[in-house]
């Protein structure tokens, strides 16, 4: 098997580490204003019961959010 | 100067045209891909996509020609800068990087055995959970990702662990942290329970225990005999490192 350079492997990681950063940060302030459940299509991806959840837009698809970001989401939430 | 057309893959052509929309951004993955061969340009449309499947099937045949450092530099780290972009400019939200995050795991797996083989280990082994009756994610997805991205080993149990659950998983791989989440209030008290496991067990010294989630304090977290709070993702992975070598140190 060939092997990796232990340094150039490391250069890599912290170029990871430093893409990610970037997206937990943005993901950290996002949440304030935008459930991080909700995806592109406005479904949610919740494992878990939310009074925001609609209707699928299609059969067997995710559960629309209708929240409208302008509450805070939080106490919409439900324990299992 | 490269230009978008010398871009083979069309979804990756597609991506760039679509949503990077700085001129310098845009000129430079126009440039880094124009040099990408086509096989990572492929591996890198599927993680854009969140095609965790495709990109693990891919990075796997890729692996029998290709060096572990291509395939992570053209094909899983220059998909990601994209990714990067995208969130930031709020194309896409958490859920779809989470899934491109997923899909640079499965990646990353065809490489670990190559890492192994060169003698570079995981810097820790890190057994994740969302305690019992708790099923909000969101946080420890996030802290996973990027104590992957940093070079740890994740066990991910899930949703709604049960303290017997978490005792076995670190048994059974040998970890030396745990991280434990909770959402709610009425579930925080299970992350001390799950101590209490450990204690009941003598194996409480065996392993070091981090917790956080939105209702969890430094406080509590001190209460509980837990070993470190973390208040996001970046400080769960400060944590993991400096509870690492706390003990790294004691055993020493």
């Amino acid at each position: 098997m060939r092997k990796i350079d232990e340094q150039e492997y490391q250069k890599r990681l912290e170029q990871i580490s430093d893409l990610f950063s970037g997206m937990i940060q943005h993901a950290d302030e996002l949440s304030t204003e935008r459930c991080p459940y909700k995806n592109r299509f406005d479904e949610c991806t919740a494992k878990f019961g939310c009074r925001n959840q609609g209707k699928p837009l299609s059969p067997g698809g995710l559960l629309v959010c209708t929240g409208d970001d302008k509450l805070d989401y939080r106490s919409a939430w439900e324990s299992v | 100067m490269a230009t978008i057309s010398d871009i083979s893959n069309e979804f990756v052509r597609n991506e760039i045209e679509e949503y990077i929309e700085e001129p310098d951004e845009r000129e430079q993955l126009i440039a880094t891909f124009a040099k990408i061969r086509p096989e990572m340009q492929e591996i890198a449309a599927a993680l854009i996509d969140g095609a965790h499947h495709t990109v693990d099937e891919l990075t796997h045949k890729a692996l029998e020609t290709a060096e572990a450092l291509e395939v992570m530099d053209d094909g899983l780290i220059a998909a990601m800068r994209i990714v990067g972009i995208k969130f930031r400019e709020n194309f896409i939200y958490v859920p779809e990087v989470l899934g491109c995050a997923r899909a640079m795991k499965a990646g990353m797996k065809h490489i670990e055995p190559i890492l192994s083989a060169s003698g570079i280990e995981p810097i820790g082994k890190v057994v994740m959970g969302t305690v019992k009756g708790d099923l909000h994610d969101i946080g420890k997805n996030l802290c996973i990702m990027m104590l992957q991205g940093t070079g740890f080993e994740v066990i991910d149990l899930g949703v709604d662990t049960k303290p017997d659950e978490f005792l076995a998983a670190v048994e059974e791989n040998g970890a030396s942290l745990l991280g434990m989440s909770a959402l709610l209030t009425t579930t925080m008290p299970n992350m001390a329970v799950t101590i209490e496991t450990f204690i009941d067990e003598d194996l409480r010294d065996d392993v070091r225990i981090m917790v956080g989630g939105a209702p969890v304090t430094q406080e509590f977290a001190d209460d509980m005999g837990a070993d470190g709070y973390g208040k996001d993702a970046m400080e769960c992975v400060a944590l993991a490192k400096r509870l690492l070598a706390e003990g790294v140190e004691a055993a020493g």
